[in-house]
C-alpha cells in the first residue's frame, strides 16, 4: 500500500501535473489557431511563427527594462495591428479565389518561412532564456511544482475563460459568430464583415503572441521555436473540432495526458505516433471532431 | 609588322603568365552544415572555424598555390536534407572535398553519398562511435574526438570523484544519443559505477519534465546526458526549476554544454563536468594565438566545434601537399597516420579506422566558465580499432 502511495506521489502525480502544464501550453497556442480556422476558414500555417514573434517582441521589450507582467498586456497589443495588417494586406488578396484553402495555406506557410529566417537574421540562431518571473516552488501533498508552472496553469485557465466569454457572451462575439455562420447574411444585417475577419485574425495572432510571452521562460526563445507546438496544436484543433473553443480545451488536456502517462510505460518516442494515431482515427470516425464548428450549433 | 607581332606576342605571353598565376583553380571544399534548426549554433561555430582557417591558408599562399574556396549548404540537422545537399555539391559544384555534417546520422548518410561519388568527407563534429567503428567507410574521416574518447576521459574523473556512484542516463533518441550513452555506460561500469536507468527523449524535445518521474524514482547521484544545442538549455533549466539539481552531479557529452549555449543556460550549468577534446582554456601558445584570432574575428570564444573545424583545413592542406594532388585515392593514402598541428596540439589520423587520436581533457563549469580539471593521454582514451571494412 505504501508503495502504491509513494508511486502516486513521486511518479504518477508529478507526471499528471507536468502533462497539465504542457496541455495548457498547447491550448494557448491552439486557441488562436482554432479561432482563425473557425471564422476565416483559413489554415494558418504561420501560427507557430506568430507565437515565436510574440516571444521575440517580449525579449526585445524586456531588454528595455520593462517588467514581465506589463509584457503580458503589451505584447498582445503590439500583435493586434500586426495581425490586422497581415489579414488585410496578404490574406484578403488570395481569400476570394476559387482555391481558398490551398492559396491561404501556401501563403501562410511561406509567410512562416520568411518570418523564421527574419528572426535568425535579427536575433541570431542561439537560444535566449528569459528569467522565470516567479521563482520558487510549492509542495502540494509532497508533489513538487515550480510556482511559475502553477501560474501558467491558472493564467491559462483565465485566458481560456476570457476568450470564451468574449466569443459567447458579448455583442462583438455575436457578430463574429454570425459572420462565421453565414457571411452574406451577416453582411446584409450590417455586420462589417471585412473588419470582423481582419479583427478575428488579429485576435488569433495576439493570442499566439500571448502564448509566446507566457511560455518563453519555460521553453526558451530561438528562431525555430514556432515548430515546437504547431503540430500538436493542429492535432488538438482537429480532434477537438475545427473552430471549437471547448474542443481545444478538452482535446488539449486529453492528448497531453495521453502523452504524459504513456511516456511512463513505453518509450517516449511512441508518444507522438499515439497522439497522431488518435487524430487519424478521429478523422475516420468523426471528421467534424469532438465538438462542432464556431457559430454552428 | 614585326613590331606589332612582337607586341601581340608579348601581350599574349603576359596574359598566359598572369593567367597561370591567377587561374590556379581554387580547391573547392563543400560544407554541409546546419545553418538553421536546433543545431544552428553548432553550424555557426563550424562555419567560423572553417572560414578563419581558409582565410589564413589563402593569405599564406593557399594549398599548393591554389586558393581554398568554401561552399556552404544548410543540412538542417536532417540526414535526408544533408544527402540532397551533398549530392548537389559533388555533382553540380564539383567540390574536391566535403565536411560540416553535425548530426551523426547525416555524417553516415553523406559518407555513402561520398562513396558513390568517389570523394572524401570528414566530420569535425559528429560523436557517434559507429562512424569510425562498425559503420566505418574508406571515404570518411573524423578529426574530432568520438563518444568513446570523451567517455573514457570522463569515467576516469568519475571514478576518482564519485566512486561507486549511482548513474542515470538521458540521451537524445538517435544515433549519437544512443551511442554516447552506451559508450559512457560501459566506461563508467568498468570503473565501478552502478546504472540505475536510462531514457531516450526525441531530438528537439520541448519539455523534459515528463521524464523527471523516471529520473526521480531512480534516485541517482549522477546524471549523464548527451543532449545538445537548444535541447540542453531546456533540459538544464527545467531540472533546476524542478529542484532536481540539488545533490545531483550532472556530467555529459562534449557537445552538451558549450560556449554557444552556456550563456542561455546560466546558473543551471554550474558544476557540469564533461570529457572533451578541446577547451578555449588550454594554455599553449598555439591555442592562445588561435583563440585571439577567433575572438578578434567573431567576438566570441571558439568551442570544440570551431576548433576542430579550424584544424580540419590544416589536416586537408597537409594531406594534399603530401599527395601533391586532390585525387581521392592519393589524398586518402596521405591521410593515413597523418600527424598535424591543431590549436589543441598534435593529432594523428589513425589509418585503421580514420579516427583522430588526441589528448582528452576533463572540464568543469565554474562561475559560468569552463576550467580544465583533468587530462588523459590520447593513446589511453582512444580504445581499440574495430573497423573491419578497410
Amino acid at each position: 500500500m505504501t508503495a502504491a502511495i509513494e508511486y502516486f506521489q513521486f511518479v504518477l502525480a508529478p507526471q499528471i501535473l507536468v502533462g497539465l502544464v504542457l496541455g495548457v501550453a498547447v491550448i494557448l497556442v491552439a486557441l488562436g489557431l482554432t479561432i482563425i480556422f473557425g471564422l476565416l476558414d483559413v489554415i494558418n500555417m504561420s501560427h507557430g511563427e506568430f507565437y515565436a514573434l510574440g516571444a521575440f517582441v517580449a525579449l526585445a521589450l524586456a531588454s528595455l527594462g520593462l517588467p514581465f507582467w506589463l509584457l503580458l498586456i503589451l505584447v498582445p497589443l503590439v500583435m493586434l495591428p500586426v495581425g490586422y495588417v497581415v489579414e488585410r494586406g496578404l490574406i484578403q488578396r488570395v481569400f476570394h479565389g476559387g482555391e481558398r484553402h490551398v492559396t491561404t495555406l501556401l501563403l501562410t506557410f511561406g509567410l512562416g518561412l520568411v518570418m523564421e529566417d527574419g528572426f535568425r537574421l535579427v536575433f541570431g540562431p542561439n537560444p535566449y532564456k528569459p528569467e522565470v518571473p516567479i521563482s520558487g516552488a510549492i509542495d502540494i501533498f509532497g508533489v513538487f511544482l515550480p510556482l511559475y508552472r502553477l501560474f501558467l496553469i491558472l493564467g491559462g485557465a483565465v485566458v481560456v475563460a476570457a476568450v470564451a466569454l468574449v466569443v459567447y457572451r458579448t455583442r462583438l462575439g455575436a457578430m463574429v459568430r454570425a459572420a462565421a455562420f453565414d457571411r452574406n447574411m451577416a453582411a446584409s444585417l450590417g455586420v462589417p464583415v471585412q473588419h470582423v475577419y481582419a479583427g478575428a485574425f488579429a485576435f488569433g495572432v495576439a493570442l499566439a503572441g500571448l502564448a509566446g510571452v507566457m511560455l518563453a521562460p519555460i521553453y526558451s526563445v530561438f528562431p525555430t521555436m514556432g515548430r515546437d507546438f504547431i503540430l500538436m496544436a493542429f492535432t488538438v484543433v482537429i480532434v477537438g473540432g475545427m473552430g471549437s473553443i471547448a474542443g481545444v480545451v478538452v482535446a488539449g488536456l486529453l492528448l497531453t495526458q495521453v502523452q504524459a502517462i504513456s511516456s511512463l510505460y513505453i518509450s517516449p518516442v511512441w508518444s507522438d505516433p499515439i497522439v497522431f494515431g488518435i487524430m487519424v482515427v478521429m478523422l475516420m470516425v468523426r471528421p467534424q471532431g469532438l465538438f462542432g464548428r464556431l457559430g454552428h450549433g | 609588322m614585326t613590331y606589332r607581332t612582337t607586341i601581340i606576342a608579348a601581350l599574349l605571353s603576359a596574359t598566359a603568365i598572369t593567367g597561370s598565376a591567377f587561374a590556379a583553380d581554387p580547391i573547392k571544399i563543400g560544407v554541409v552544415t546546419p545553418l538553421s534548426g536546433t543545431y544552428a549554433g553548432i553550424g555557426q561555430q563550424v562555419r567560423w572555424g572553417l572560414d578563419l582557417a581558409a582565410k589564413e591558408v589563402n593569405a599564406a599562399g593557399g594549398i599548393m598555390g591554389r586558393p581554398v574556396e568554401l561552399t556552404y549548404e544548410d543540412e538542417e540537422a536532417n540526414p535526408a536534407v544533408a544527402v540532397q545537399k551533398a549530392d548537389k555539391l559533388f555533382q553540380v559544384n564539383k567540390v574536391d572535398f566535403l565536411t560540416g555534417t553535425v548530426n551523426s546520422g547525416s555524417t553516415l548518410a553523406v559518407g555513402q553519398v561520398a562513396e558513390r561519388a568517389g570523394k572524401l568527407i570528414a566530420t569535425t563534429v559528429s560523436f557517434a562511435d559507429s562512424i569510425t567503428a562498425d559503420k566505418c567507410s574508406p571515404n570518411v574521416f573524423r578529426v574530432n574526438a568520438r563518444a568513446g574518447q570523451q567517455s573514457s576521459a570522463l569515467a576516469v574523473w568519475l571514478s576518482k570523484e564519485k566512486p561507486q556512484a549511482k548513474v542515470f542516463y538521458l540521451g537524445p533518441d538517435y544515433e549519437m544519443g544512443r551511442s554516447t550513452v552506451a559508450a559512457f555506460k560501459s566506461s563508467a561500469e568498468k570503473v565501478g559505477a552502478n546504472s540505475t536507468g536510462e531514457v531516450f527523449a526525441p531530438l528537439d524535445s520541448k519539455d523534459y519534465t515528463q521524464y523527471f518521474g523516471q529520473l526521480r524514482s531512480a534516485r541517482p547521484q549522477v546524471l549523464y546526458t548527451s543532449v545538445a544545442g537548444n535541447d540542453t538549455v531546456r533540459l538544464f533549466t527545467q531540472l533546476q526549476e524542478f529542484g532536481l539539481l540539488n545533490n545531483l552531479t550532472v556530467v555529459g557529452a562534449s557537445g552538451t554544454v558549450t560556449a554557444q549555449n552556456l550563456p542561455a543556460i546560466g546558473k543551471a550549468a554550474e558544476g557540469f563536468v564533461t570529457g572533451v577534446g578541446y577547451s578555449a582554456e588550454i594554455a599553449t601558445p598555439e591555442n592562445k594565438k588561435f583563440v585571439d584570432a577567433f575572438k578578434a574575428a567573431y567576438k566570441t570564444d571558439p568551442d570544440l566545434y570551431g576548433a576542430d573545424s579550424y584544424g580540419l583545413i590544416y589536416a586537408y592542406k597537409a594531406a594534399v601537399e603530401k599527395a601533391q594532388s586532390t585525387d581521392t585515392d592519393k589524398v586518402r593514402a596521405a591521410f593515413a597516420d597523418l600527424k598535424w598541428q591543431t590549436p589543441q596540439g598534435e593529432k594523428t589520423l589513425r589509418a585503421g579506422d580514420h579516427q583522430a587520436v588526441q589528448t582528452m581533457y576533463v572540464v568543469r563549469v565554474n562561475g559560468g566558465k569552463f576550467t580544465i580539471v583533468g587530462e588523459v593521454k590520447g593513446e589511453d582514451a582512444i580504445g581499440p580499432d574495430t573497423c573491419t571494412r578497410f
